[in-house]
């Protein structure tokens, strides 16, 4: 008996599934505003937040967009991160303003959207050849990198031992951080980097864990270390604290966070590379909405770079950018 | 206290599982002082009756009262302050505390949440005194001590929550012999402090040595009632049966043949001890002896289901291999004695626990042919007259006889020669142990052989051809059945626990 | 005082319950009572494409990465054991496979190598667990951390990613959810991976209702001395079942590899409680003895039906955590209701019987 019914309800359900697609594919444009559904790599860092706020912010100024604002829990999870994008594709929403947490992992996905006519805009960290993008709206890291080696060789006096602290593989964003600073360290000829092979990974605990281990063997030769990124730069700030080399070792790093801003007054920390998430989030709602009016964005749109330092760091400029809007403040 | 206001009285109470009525319109009473047995077969409704008293369950209708106020126990623990204790089958100790913090479990008197075990030594010490533990001390692990002595600490518990009220659940089926009079003393010492005991035995001998009266249940019915003294046995069995029992142990005519089983200098890794024993075909060979004198241990040694140090068992002259698989396929069967905790998977079907030890007959390319098993299953359990609605039910719906059928149904099905069974009329009604006799005696006659351990000697003296007696892990004398009495087999099997002879 | 006068007859909605719950398709009611109430809430408040036939690939594909490994920790599960490393020894799995193709190695070798790996990730827990007798839980929990380690060392403690030309085409596509919907006009576009999967649900089943196998595992399960008595090899049994669950878990690998096109040893950390809610929502025991392969698939649809619909209807992920969290924890309560228990619950429903 259960089982008749079961069968009668599938069949109801196939039925149903039919006419609510055709619903659907009536409904989606009729409705007047645009749906933008923009995709961070993770909803638990500060910093999404205030992408989150830019974005906002270009949709009220635009009056016809509306955000769609998911992502995953964590930056490392790019299996939910392209389920999220899935799901989104298959609310036909307008445009996806994404930033992918793994540069060949989100490929295939991009793709798919691309297919099914869904216009993407990549922010904040790129993406592997071969993805179908309108464009890509980013600090330029590699510069961003650049600048953190110049202010640590400023730090240092242009001569000793640093170490550069990497994030993950794949990410691309940090990877051009990296790249940027070992190009940039290389201008200076008394500067030796002694460890650039180890990552902190994905949060403060597992990135304050690896930089114990590598003060364990550098720490007495040190003169200064890099972290690419918050999460990497609060673990190494803690590790620096923990062993007492927070006075010895010049430390860069880069986006801010409170604990940074505090220890760059008390000089534990030389400076702060700083983006603008604000702007990013803002930047790519527009580049979408521009795309979808059928204008040509350029396929690289820079938020600009910027080095905060304990001279600079009260300047209103940098104030915003150290402590930038947030979501739902 | 008022004498003709019964302790505890129940009038009508009826309580139903869903289609089952397990008990309609059951009355009885306790008196202050009295010992009031309770008797009827498995599924009489007697554990319902009980768990209603205990407040576990609650009667559909009727009422109950003790000393003339209405008692409606809505938890155990209301009845249990009410002055109703439980003594379970199994027993219902934390093994890791100490003798007087499972005293005091659940007690009252235990202000503001903690333990004040000092105020309340006196109580416990008293509680132990009065069950014959006054030497033990408080502090003792309770999972050190034996069976017997954890049994009474539950006395005590029930005493030292002042029970007026003690029900009893088949106190003895786990007790050797001595402590059995142990406790019977200390329950006659309850009886006159003014305690009423409500007994649940099987054991009618016990019934007429400790019970004043008696309440039958059949079927959920009041089948009879009265005092012990003024019925005969057979009276109080064809009460329970329903039926004149004319034969509590029928026999099937059949003759022992040659001897095709030896057993070897048998030594297990404490019990058995150099067993040696030769079996017949088409023989029921019972084994006798108190707890603990290694029965058990020499029928799994036998099946190869515990490690033996020494030993061989020859099936037809050849030397049977010593793994259980090789044991099993050389047609020896064992029944364990603990259906619950591992004669049977309690839920999975009656076809499942059937056919487990032996499912070559089924299997077509690596693939069971469940049509066909289903249909053998079937047969077996008509052959047996399991009473099941279908092979698909779980075992843990069946009645205790039920489920022992099925246990040697298993057996069966394994195609064993060689049955050995242990204990398999333990907690098992009096209809449905005359049908396990018969259906041995059947067995027997089709030149199979049973090897039949129990502690109960009537039966082993009625249906065995010849008994073996054991006393620590040794074989101690092998009669024809004819040559032993009671009192012959219970001589041999203290003898030696006296400290007579030893070998 | 009058006596306590209850009906004996059963109250209809206790029936019921009860008819629902033990007919053993309570999984499946639930997945259906989930999958209107998403569809309803969907076209008053969302896009209206929960029901569609995109959405039915994207659900079923998310589904079929936990059914796969779920279906080896239904065995399991039944046998009365668990396996905590599944998550990490998946991922170890993945980061094998995108090594070896990182490493020009062609896949017709790379994913027999891979099979091997999982097999022998599961040999190893169920080796220790049957020699050398301790708790599944104990051995795995240790297993689980071994594995991550392991898989941070091939992969040196980072994310590998192979080459897109290394990726054979069969791969890339596995759990491809794009267009079309349908192919010819009526034949409807599953993904493979589900396709796939299904085929292993029918093994598993097969393997578990009709096999001397299947039997001991269920005997093993709910009760280790019965099955011993009747003479089952449970040491050899135990370590089968793991090690065809490690099979189960390597090809969950492969499909997160398909997935996500990358190998990251720590991405397994936290997987291995997905795969097991799945198959406790789908009516398995942790006490061993029970479950089933279509309650474990069906588990594992609820689980993603369920984030499917929160995504459509833009639910924060806090709330999308404690809606499967709750989920969980009624579905084991459910399981404790097939049992009549708690006691106080069905007298409470018989009692207001009109």
């Amino acid at each position: 008996m259960p089982r008749r019914t079961l069968l009668l309800l599938s069949i109801l359900l196939l039925v149903g599934c039919n006419t609510a697609k055709e619903q659907g594919s009536g409904s989606g444009a009729g409705s007047g505003k645009l749906r933008f559904a923009v995709v961070p790599k993770g909803t638990s860092h500060e910093f999404w937040k205030s992408v989150h706020f830019g974005a906002e912010k270009a949709a009220q100024e635009l009056g016809n967009v509306e955000v769609v604002w998911k992502g995953p829990i964590k930056e490392s999870d790019t299996a939910s991160q392209v389920e999220v994008v899935k799901n989104m594709i298959t609310q036909q929403v307008d445009g996806i303003c994404l930033a992918p947490n793994h540069s060949q992992g989100l490929v295939d996905v991009v793709n798919e959207a691309d297919d099914e006519g869904i216009p993407v805009v990549i922010f904040d960290s790129g993406l592997g050849e071969g993805a179908g993008y309108v464009s890509y709206v980013a600090t330029d890291n590699y510069q961003g990198g650049k600048l953190a080696a110049k202010q640590m060789a400023y730090a240092i006096g242009e001569k000793g031992n640093v170490i550069l602290l990497r994030y993950r593989a794949g990410s691309e964003s940090t990877e051009q951080r990296e790249q940027g600073f070992l190009d940039g360290i290389s201008e200076y000829p008394d500067i030796t980097v002694v460890s650039s092979d180890q990552y902190g990974e994905e949060n403060a605990s597992s990135a304050k864990a690896k930089v114990e281990q590598l003060l364990q063997v550098h720490g007495q030769s040190l003169n200064g270390i890099f972290a690419v990124c918050e999460p990497n730069a609060n673990g190494t700030l803690e590790a620096l604290r923990n062993t007492g080399h927070d006075k010895t070792v010049k430390f860069i790093a880069f986006d801010p966070s409170d604990s940074l801003i505090d220890a760059m007054k008390d000089g534990s920390c030389s400076g702060i590379v700083l983006q603008d998430p604000v702007q990013m989030g803002y930047m790519a709602v527009k580049t979408m909405a521009a795309h979808l009016k059928g204008e040509a964005p350029e396929k690289f749109i820079s938020t600009g770079e910027y080095v905060a330092t304990a001279e600079n760091m009260e300047e209103e400029r940098y104030q915003t950018l150290l402590k930038p809007k947030l979501f739902g403040e | 206290m008022n004498p003709d206001v019964p302790l505890l009285e129940m009038v009508g109470v009826s309580k139903a599982f869903g289609p089952t009525q397990a008990l309609s319109d059951v009355s009885l009473s306790v008196v202050a002082g009295k010992v009031l047995a309770l008797v009827g077969e498995n599924g009489a409704g007697k554990s319902t009756l009980l768990k209603i008293l205990s407040g576990a369950h609650h009667a559909d209708r009727g009422e109950m009262r003790i000393a003339g106020h209405l008692f409606r126990p809505a938890n155990p623990h209301d009845a249990r302050a009410a002055g109703v204790a439980m003594i379970y089958q199994e027993l219902n100790l934390a093994p890791d505390l100490t003798v007087e913090d499972n005293i005091l479990l659940g007690q009252a008197g235990t202000g503001w949440g903690t333990l004040l075990r000092g105020r309340l030594r006196p109580r416990v010490l008293d509680a132990l005194q009065t069950v014959g533990l006054g030497e033990l001390s408080p502090k003792a692990i309770v999972g050190a001590l034996s069976v017997a002595q954890q049994q009474l600490i539950e006395i005590a518990r029930a005493l030292a929550s002042n029970a007026k009220i003690i029900l009893f659940d088949e106190p003895t089926s786990s007790l050797p012999k001595h402590d059995v009079e142990r406790l019977f003393e200390i329950i006659r010492r309850l009886r006159e402090t003014g305690i009423g005991v409500v007994y649940i035995s099987h054991f009618l001998e016990e019934v007429r040595d400790i019970c004043d009266t008696y309440t039958v249940l059949r079927d959920g019915h009041n089948a009879g009632g009265g005092v012990i003294d003024e019925v005969t046995d057979a009276q109080i069995v064809a009460c329970m049966v329903g039926r004149d029992v004319a034969d509590l142990f029928p026999k099937v005519p059949h003759t022992p043949g040659e001897p095709w089983v030896r057993v070897e200098d048998l030594s297990g890794q404490s019990s058995p001890l150099e067993v040696t024993v030769q079996l017949r075909r088409g023989e029921i060979f019972g084994v006798a002896g108190l707890v603990g004198a290694g029965r058990t241990e020499l029928l799994r040694c036998i099946v190869g289901l515990d490690y033996c140090r020494t030993g061989v068992v020859y099936v037809d002259g050849q030397a049977a291999g010593h793994s259980l698989r090789a044991r099993m396929t050389r047609g020896i069967g064992l029944v364990s004695e603990d259906r619950k905790s591992e004669g049977l998977a309690q839920e999975l079907s009656i076809i499942d626990n059937m056919t487990l030890s032996n499912l070559a007959p089924y299997t077509k390319l690596g693939l069971l042919d469940l049509k066909k098993r289903g249909k053998a299953v079937a047969e077996l359990m008509a052959r047996l007259e399991v009473k099941a609605r279908h092979g698909h039910q779980a075992i843990s719906d069946l009645s205790g006889g039920n489920q022992q059928k099925v246990a040697i149904a298993r057996i069966l099905h394994q195609n064993a020669d060689i049955l050995l069974l242990d204990e398999p009329t333990k907690g098992i009604d009096v209809g449905t142990k005359a049908e396990i006799y018969r259906l041995m005696g059947e067995l027997a006659a089709q030149g199979k052989t049973i090897v039949f351990v129990s502690s109960y000697l009537p039966e082993l003296l009625a249906v065995c051809d010849r008994i073996g007696v054991m006393a620590r892990g040794r074989l101690r004398d092998v009669r024809e059945t004819s040559q032993w009495t009671e009192e012959s087999v219970m001589e041999c099997a203290i003898e030696i626990d006296g400290g007579g002879i030893d070998a | 005082m009058s006596a306590t006068n209850l009906k004996s007859k059963r109250n209809p909605l206790v029936r019921a319950i009860q008819l629902i719950l033990w007919s053993d398709l309570g999984p499946v009611v639930a997945l259906f009572v989930i999958l209107i109430l998403f569809t309803l809430a969907d076209n008053l408040w969302g896009s209206g494409r929960f029901l569609s036939m995109r959405n039915a690939r994207v659900m079923l594909n998310s589904a079929s990465l936990v059914a796969v490994p779920a279906l080896g920790m239904t065995i399991i599960i039944i046998a009365g054991g668990i396996d905590l490393s599944a998550g990490t020894a998946l991922t170890l799995c993945a980061t094998a496979l995108a090594i070896l193709l990182k490493n020009d190695v062609s896949y017709m070798a790379a994913v027999p190598v891979v099979l091997l790996v999982g097999c022998a990730c599961g040999a190893a827990n169920g080796t220790i667990i049957s020699t050398l007798r301790v708790v599944p839980f104990i051995v795995t929990l240790g297993s689980m951390t071994i594995y991550l380690g392991i898989g941070q060392i091939l992969s040196g403690e980072s994310t590998v990613f192979p080459p897109r030309e290394n990726i054979p085409a069969w791969l890339i596509d596995l759990c491809s959810t794009g267009k079309p919907d349908v192919y010819y006009g009526w034949l409807p576009n599953i993904p493979r991976s589900v396709l796939f999967a299904l085929v292993l649900a029918c093994f598993v089943a097969v393997l578990l209702r009709y096999t001397v196998f299947g039997r001991s595992v269920f005997a093993i399960g709910s009760n280790e001395s019965t099955a011993r008595l009747c003479g089952i090899n449970i040491p050899l049994t135990k370590i089968l079942v793991y090690t065809i669950a490690g099979f189960f878990v390597a090809v969950g690998g492969v499909y997160h590899f398909a997935n996500i096109k990358n190998g990251n040893p720590s991405e397994g950390v936290g997987l291995e409680l997905q795969v097991i809610a799945a198959v406790v929502v789908g009516g398995g025991s942790l006490s061993g003895g029970r479950g089933s392969v279509l309650g474990t698939v069906t588990g594992a649809m609820i689980m993603a039906a369920i984030r499917s619909g929160c995504d459509q209807l833009s639910i924060p992920n806090p709330y999308q955590l404690i809606i499967i969290g709750a989920i969980i924890v009624i579905a084991v309560t459910m399981d404790r209701l097939r049992e009549g228990s708690p006691e106080w619950l069905f007298r409470w429903l018989q009692s207001r019987s009109p």
